[in-house]
């Protein structure tokens, strides 16, 4: 067993799991944080995606031990306690979540574009999403709302 | 004019507040489950209902998408949960000589393991109950299921698959339907031929078509097989209570069908059964049928615990069902300019191991094999062959998609043979209001000729380069 220390959106949490957990299983089976998916388990989908300092990853394909002291970011951290995240707030608004399994980790993956790249292009959008994968929606409502959300970003911080 | 319009609009974003019964802006602590939840289902109201055409709107549960507070079936646990995993057979045909699961029953960890000879009823399927749950005799294609494992933890699961040793006789097996509709092909369903169903769809008379036709063309098309992949992979939860009551949360569509058919595999009166369909991570027809359902009950009637199966990746592709792969002759008989006045179509379905959604698929291609066009003189035959593969069953459309790419080639293929445009040749063939259908049925409110101006206008057909 070993022991990792985690801060998970923002609240330092730890474990003692066996050397073999991924970062996907520490969160979902011991931390209860489910919104990150299983969806190939091999990291070719990206639904497991989750932002570790400040970078997307596949959270299946990472250990948890190589996320001992690193802050994640899971999808039950993105919205705060009386508003949306803009992200979320323009998937909805677009259709873009049909059925909604890939969205946890479109939106993480958009939202680390977005940190560093305030006004990303389409192709740089696209670029950005190019690890996951979505069967129902097709590829056109999400990339229109990670632009409407980048858009509302700079304008939110234009009136702050 | 436009005070009307403000007026629509705060009416429906007031309906939209109800249904949802949160603020625009409102949000949920993030782990916390949800306080308000939409109280009113979304039943239509007249008058809200016309407007609905032509309006943008958004989904009420995309909320909970984009929150990730969504509970698919993974993401559930019941206490003293097991894992179930399937051993899958690796070999396209075979006999069954000897399964030995004592070394994975002896397991530390391991609570159950199930063959196919325990089921009271090992055959299920939506039309014809040709699949086992668990193969006992005969392995017909390489993803069939030959033994089932709960054990407390998934990678225990997995392990103990390892140590189950089945012994196989290899027996010749047939992987194209062309061959597989020879005579002294493998049998997949000994002693029943290879031939699942077949459907023959005839109108006017073909051979008088053809004759007073200028030309005649044929050409063949063929279709790939396409596996679903739905992100989130088939999952169920298994669980009994102390009545003999079994509750099954499975990602299935449709849950009445699936009841019954567990409820006969299990030999158990439906009334005993609750399916509970949860919230399916992407459908498109491969969620339609129960699958691994019927073993997870009986491992959790054996281990008195609940137990809960997800397909890896891989399974999702040899062990879930895939579209149909066709084999498409067609031949069209035209005028000189381009009218069309016999059609005949066969096509060759391959249906994999098992019927699954075949003949529902047969049936609509068989319909829909002569394309939306106006012909006397049809003859469109359609058959459904077993091969020694993954099982193909319903995926979007049901057999349309493949028909719809034949027709269309072959139409192109005509146009440019006749030097008549592409457009042009569809306009003077295509369905009018009141045309028969190849079954006789007469169509009403048919736009394909109104549809397909409109959609040339709108990309610049007539500027093509």
């Amino acid at each position: 067993m070993i022991d990792v220390t985690i801060i998970v959106n923002g609240e330092t949490r730890r474990a003692s799991v066996p050397p073999e957990t991924t970062l996907l299983a520490l969160l979902r089976d011991h931390f209860g944080l489910t919104g990150a998916k299983v969806g190939c388990d091999v990291g070719d989908c990206g639904a497991c995606t989750v932002i570790v300092d400040d970078r997307p990853v596949n959270a299946c394909l990472m250990l948890a031990g190589q996320a001992d002291r690193r802050r994640v970011l899971t999808i039950e951290g993105v919205a705060t306690k009386d508003k949306l995240h803009p992200l979320q707030k323009a998937f909805e608004e677009r259709g873009a979540l049909q059925c909604g399994f890939c969205g946890p980790g479109i939106i993480l993956s958009a939202k680390a574009l977005l940190d560093q790249n305030p006004e990303p292009s389409r192709h740089e959008i696209r670029d950005a999403l190019a690890g996951n994968l979505c069967r129902c929606t097709g590829y056109a409502k999400l990339v229109d709302a990670v632009s409407d959300a980048a858009r509302a970003i700079r304008s939110e911080q234009l009136h702050d | 004019m436009a005070d009307e319009q403000r007026v629509l609009e705060r009416e429906r974003s007031a309906v939209d507040e109800a249904w949802r019964g949160l603020d625009e802006n409102a949000r949920l602590p993030a782990a916390a489950p949800p306080k308000t939840v939409p109280a009113e289902p979304l039943v239509p109201v007249p008058g809200q209902q016309i407007r609905a055409v032509g309006q943008r709107a958004t989904r009420p549960d995309s909320r909970y998408h984009g929150l990730g507070q969504t509970r698919y079936i993974d993401d559930l646990a019941l206490p003293g949960m097991l894992h179930a995993k399937i051993k899958r057979a690796g070999i396209a045909s075979a006999r069954i000589k000897r399964i030995d699961t004592s070394a994975a029953e002896s397991m530390p960890g391991v609570m159950a393991v199930v063959i196919g000879r325990e089921f009271p009823v090992n055959s299920f399927g939506p039309t014809f109950q040709d699949q086992p749950v668990l193969a006992d005799e005969v392995v017909r294609h390489a993803g069939d299921g030959v033994a089932a494992v709960a054990a407390v933890t998934e990678q225990i699961a997995t392990a103990a698959l390892e140590k189950i040793v089945v012994d196989y006789e290899p027996l010749p097996a047939v992987f194209d339907p062309l061959d597989a509709m020879r005579e002294d092909a493998p049998k997949v369903h000994p002693p029943k031929g290879n031939i699942c169903h077949s459907l023959a769809i005839r109108r006017g008379d073909v051979a008088k078509g053809f004759a007073q036709s200028d030309h005649i063309f044929e050409g063949r098309f063929t279709s790939q097989m396409v596996e679903h992949v739905s992100i989130e992979p088939h999952a169920a939860i298994a669980a009994w209570d102390a009545n003999g009551r079994l509750t099954v949360w499975a990602t299935i569509g449709r849950i009445t069908l699936a009841r019954a058919d567990l409820a006969r595999t299990l030999r158990l009166p439906m009334n005993r059964i609750r399916l509970i369909g949860t919230i399916v991570g992407g459908n498109f027809g491969g969620k339609n049928e129960i699958s691994q359902e019927p073993a997870l009950a009986l491992l959790s009637k054996k281990a008195g615990r609940p137990v809960k199966g997800v397909f890896t990746r891989g399974e999702e592709f040899i062990a879930s069902t895939v579209r149909h792969p066709f084999i498409m002759d067609y031949k069209t008989g035209v005028t000189k300019d381009g009218r069309i006045l016999a059609r005949t179509a066969r096509l060759v379905l391959d249906g994999g191991a098992y019927c699954s959604w075949s003949e529902t698929t047969l049936g609509k291609c068989c319909v829909l094999a002569p394309g939306p066009y106006k012909i006397d003189n049809v003859r469109s035959e359609a058959i459904v062959v077993y091969t020694n593969k993954t099982v193909a069953g319903a995926m979007r459309g049901f057999g349309a998609p493949q028909v719809c790419f034949a027709y269309e080639s072959h139409m192109d293929d005509i146009a440019t043979a006749l030097g008549i445009d592409p457009l042009a040749i569809r306009l003077r063939n295509a369905f009018e209001e009141g045309s028969p259908s190849p079954t006789g049925q007469v169509l009403q409110s048919v736009v394909v000729k109104e549809t397909l101006l409109k959609a040339a206008e709108r990309f610049g057909w007539e500027v093509r380069s």
